[in-house]
């Protein structure tokens, strides 16, 4: 393999962030560039074998430990977890392919900080955009980086840790595609689209056990929000290339348990790379009710919507699901019926659905669209990939 | 009657405990939500001649983010007391959401690493306790 030489400006090192440390300029990867002399003029073609592929997550829960994070980690392989020997408190992941980086490490502004001003993290003047951008952008040309740590326990910024590029970088927290520099490196990007009801269910289940909590002080945490999440948040919605959206079932009226769901994946036509899901003919309308003579289900059993539609004046195919899932073989029955799911071989999804069993939402369209959505991810890279290597090869014959 | 109840002695009166979600324990009305209906159940079962001592719902969350978490709860409040549409009052609020979503992780950090074997297989996958056979 030839030998690397850096042919871009390197990062200045002259940033001075938070705990006031100089941060490292890193290293390129071995075997990360090559460049091409042409007709005795240098003309710099770079050919990355290895550019890290970015994705990044909208979430409103928390970072890398989320559900989420756990099913596109497995599909990639491998258990991702916090880096060993460094900050316990740190909320990056890492497995053998993947680094999940939280978003909430860019925060300007600590708690402290925070309450002084009278802005929630969910406010971009908490956030340090310049420095996300450039951080995103070395990772993504091979420079590792001294990124900040935000802890959540004691609420302040913790000095940095060394993130190296890995193969795929997932960027996960409330702000991943609010600045339109970030959301141009990215290769694709989630919104995880919670509807009130179903965000007032799950956070009652999550903080009733607490003490000092009650109903009131979890409809008053999730109001105060509100406003800001209205104003900054929700607007990213329109620039994902995939939405999922948890809403309350139809099929119990007047149910507020949460726990039938009706979930809805839209995802974005036209999107480089990324074949939508479909359900028995592309571009058509479909409503299936699996339920019948060949499965049986038990109450309140499962629908399905396929269709064209517009969000955000986008065109998109939306492939909903309600109800859910009582047995493997309801899964591997509406496994077998969707198409463009870009498995490897068939039964996929069910194993990676059963593989995380204990996960919530693995009987249900969150825990299918999200293990689908790691499918694709997948695929998307190994185009990624596919794409570099034959670039590489027709420019060396050349 | 109540004090041999706690410890747990079974006296003449069959005594039964009922873990009951906080907000019946400070007698606001109970909502209906999917994991109160069983206890309210037990309660009026309970309540049939026998004694009943009631106790919080054990969590698991560490104390110390516990507390930060009733802390915080109490200063919202008293922030938004003054102006509940100020910068001041989303801020404590949203502070205490911080709080919970960390003591949840927390809680089950503690869950996930209750497991004797899997600790160990974490680190030593190679190990003949912790083969796995996926295909």
């Amino acid at each position: 393999m030839a030998s690397c030489t850096i042919h871009t400006a390197p990062y200045s090192c002259s940033i001075s962030r938070p705990a006031a440390k100089a941060f490292s300029l890193g290293f390129h990867q071995r075997h990360q560039q090559l460049i091409f002399f042409s007709s005795g003029r240098r003309s710099a073609v770079v050919c990355s074998a290895e550019k890290t592929v970015v994705i990044g997550l909208a979430a409103d829960s928390g970072c890398g430990k989320s559900t989420f994070m756990r099913r596109l980690t497995s599909v990639f392989g491998g258990a991702a977890e916090p880096p060993r020997g460094g900050n316990p408190d740190s909320n990056t992941l890492i497995s053998d392919t993947t680094t999940v980086i939280c978003l909430d490490d860019y925060h300007s502004l600590d708690r402290t900080g925070r309450k002084e001003k009278g802005v929630t993290a969910l406010d971009p003047r908490a956030n340090d955009f310049d420095l996300m951008y450039e951080q995103v952008k070395a990772i993504k040309d091979g420079v590792a980086v001294e990124k900040p740590i935000y802890n959540h326990v004691t609420g302040l910024l913790d000095p940095p840790e060394l993130i190296k590029p890995p193969k795929i970088l997932v960027i996960e927290g409330l702000h991943p595609m609010y600045d339109s520099r970030v959301r141009d490196l990215l290769d694709f990007s989630i919104y995880l689209d919670i509807s009130n009801e179903v965000k007032f269910a799950w956070k009652i289940q999550r903080d009733m056990a607490e003490r000092g909590h009650s109903l009131e002080s979890i409809k008053a945490s999730i109001e105060a929000r509100k406003p800001d999440f209205d104003a900054y948040i929700d607007p990213q919605k329109q620039y994902a290339d995939a939405v999922i959206e948890v809403l309350p079932t139809q099929l119990i009226p007047d149910d507020d348990e949460g726990k039938v769901l009706r979930v809805r994946l839209i995802m974005k036509e036209g999107v480089k790379r990324f074949a939508p899901i479909y359900l028995f003919d592309e571009g058509s309308t479909i409503s299936w009710i699996p339920c019948g003579r060949k499965l049986t289900c038990s109450y309140p059993g499962i629908k399905f919507f396929y269709g064209p539609e517009t969000y955000f004046s986008n065109e998109v195919s939306v492939v909903e699901m309600d109800g859910k899932f009582d047995r493997l073989d309801e899964l591997i029955y509406v496994e077998s019926h969707l198409s463009n799911l870009s498995t490897k071989f068939y039964g996929e999804v069910t194993q990676q659905m059963l593989k995380h069993s204990d996960f919530p939402g693995s009987n249900n369209g969150t825990g299918l669209f999200q293990t689908i959505v790691g499918l694709k991810i997948r695929d998307l890279y190994e185009q990624i990939v596919a794409e570099r290597a034959a670039a590489s090869a027709a420019a060396a014959k050349v | 009657m109540a004090t041999a109840a706690a410890v747990g002695v079974s006296l003449s009166a069959p005594i039964r405990t009922v873990p009951v979600a906080k907000a019946e324990l400070l007698g606001r009305k109970p909502v209906r939500i999917g994991q109160m209906l069983p206890l309210q159940r037990m309660a009026a079962a309970a309540g049939r001649g026998r004694v009943v001592v009631v106790k919080g719902t054990q969590s698991s969350t560490p104390p110390d983010i516990s507390e930060k978490v009733e802390e915080s709860i109490k200063k919202a409040e008293e922030a938004c007391a003054g102006d509940a549409v100020s910068g001041e009052c989303a801020a404590a609020w949203d502070e205490v959401e911080e709080l919970s979503a960390a003591a949840s992780h927390a809680r089950e950090a503690l869950k996930a690493n209750s497991d004797p074997l899997e600790n160990y297989c974490k680190d030593n996958p190679e190990a003949d306790e912790c083969r796995t056979y996926d295909n």
